[in-house]
């Protein structure tokens, strides 16, 4: 089966190579873009942390969240702000930068910035988005909707394909369980890597309970690390982990985000996982236990 | 002419190209059935984009698959038919002699050959039913 390396980062930033045997890469950062200074200030204390562990990584903030539940809740600094904040953070951190977009007409100006796109679990079988991602030319990072089985993931990446996009990444971020609540099934990864593209784990939305208190999501972080491992184990090639320096005061998903004092040590454990899965590998070769 | 001295080729009792189902390996399953179901066939032909047969899937694959991988039809459908079929079928040619292929086909316990040429391109489909018909008209 052939096993697509996705390059993410273009110009003068540090190139991130995701999928194979590579290294697992890290996409991470606050939920949303709160301001320059915390942004900044997010971004730094994070590559300090990326640089001790030696990991490969993509800074991560939204300028605008359009799935909130409550029409009160913050809804992002805007695609222009925004934008300008991840343009300054990708040039004084030398970083590739990610956001999720959530309208077409949006796409065009966040691949002119981003190093990769972002489709929001939601929206992740909506065709124009798909076609406006795939028009910027940028990789695009598809989230599973929580109401898709991993391998209908497949048609979004048909059409992806259609576009004349290649460079797709897809991501699990859970799957409904019931109301309000969500599993994952770690059959995921390998049934979507089956598409020959890399898989990345959504931890922190993983745990997330969807609209649970009434107008806003609550979680269960404190689950993050199980999952963290048992995905890794299971093959991911990427880690998406929202992270915040005060979770309880986060403008967007205080409930989910991971306090950024767990990060290293979550982090750590995913690279030593994912670094004794393609010692295994080396050793006992691809799962085939059921050939066809 | 008259049957009766006729040495029947596969050629002449062939189903031609667009009259059996012949599809490209990503076509999903589920598509891929309907074609077959549509054709009243029971198999089908993949072939690359220059008509190079890549393999077939009939009714005795399926059946055989659905008992070796208990996974939901779901996910069936949406695998792509080269993923099910058979990579290295037999095969004829259409200037065998008719009663040549048949004794393949009894051999192998098969209703259908697709025909290639020497390039391995898929030129026809050579099905039991009509091939018996010629030869027992020729009797």
């Amino acid at each position: 089966m052939l096993k697509k390396v996705i390059e993410v980062g273009y110009g003068s930033v540090q190139k991130v190579l995701i999928g194979d045997t590579q290294p697992l890469a890290f996409i991470t950062g606050p939920c949303a873009i709160e301001s320059r200074e915390h942004t900044f200030k997010m971004a730094q204390s994070i590559k300090e942390i990326c640089d001790r562990l030696q990991i490969q990584w993509i800074f991560k903030a939204c300028y605008d969240k359009d799935c909130r539940s409550s029409p009160d809740s913050f809804h992002g600094v805007g695609l222009e702000e925004g934008l300008k904040i991840l343009e300054e953070v990708r040039d004084e951190f030398g970083v590739p930068v990610v956001s999720d977009y959530s309208d077409p007409a949006w796409a065009k100006a966040t691949g002119e910035v981003c190093d990769l796109l972002q489709v929001p679990a939601y929206l992740c079988r909506q065709t124009s988005i798909l076609r406006a991602g795939a028009e910027t030319g940028r990789p695009i990072h598809v989230k599973k909707g929580q109401f898709m089985s991993p391998w209908n993931m497949k048609n979004s990446i048909r059409k992806l394909e259609s576009f004349g996009c290649d460079q797709i990444i897809l991501a699990d971020r859970g799957t409904f369980f019931g109301y309000n609540m969500l599993v994952n099934d770690m059959t995921c990864f390998p049934i979507m890597a089956k598409n020959g593209y890399p898989v990345c784990f959504d931890a922190s939305h993983s745990i997330q309970l969807p609209t649970s208190m009434g107008n806003i999501s609550g979680g269960q972080r404190e689950f993050i690390p199980h999952l963290v491992r048992a995905a890794t184990a299971c093959g991911i090639n990427a880690l998406f982990m929202e992270t915040h320096d005060n979770p309880p005061k986060a403008l967007s998903d205080a409930n989910t985000v991971l306090d950024i004092q767990y990060l290293e040590n979550v982090f750590g454990q995913a690279k030593d996982t994912h670094a004794m899965r393609l010692e295994m590998l080396a050793k006992y070769g691809e799962d085939n236990v059921h050939p066809e | 002419m008259s049957t009766q001295n006729k040495v029947f080729r596969v050629e002449d009792v062939m189903l031609p190209i667009g009259e059996f189902p012949a599809v490209a390996p990503t076509m999903y399953l589920k598509e891929a059935l309907e074609e077959m179901e549509r054709s009243r066939l029971g198999i089908i032909c993949i072939m690359d984009k220059e008509g190079k047969l890549l393999g077939i899937l009939t009714d005795g694959d399926i059946r055989r698959k659905l008992l070796h991988y208990q996974k939901p039809f779901s996910v069936f459908f949406i695998d792509d038919v080269i993923d099910h079929s058979i990579k290295n079928p037999h095969t004829t040619t259409a200037d065998m002699s008719l009663s040549g292929a048949v004794d393949l086909m009894e051999e192998k316990k098969i209703w259908d050959l697709p025909v290639v040429d020497g390039d391995g391109r898929l030129v026809g489909l050579l099905h039991l039913h009509p091939a018996v018909q010629a030869l027992l008209q020729h009797q």
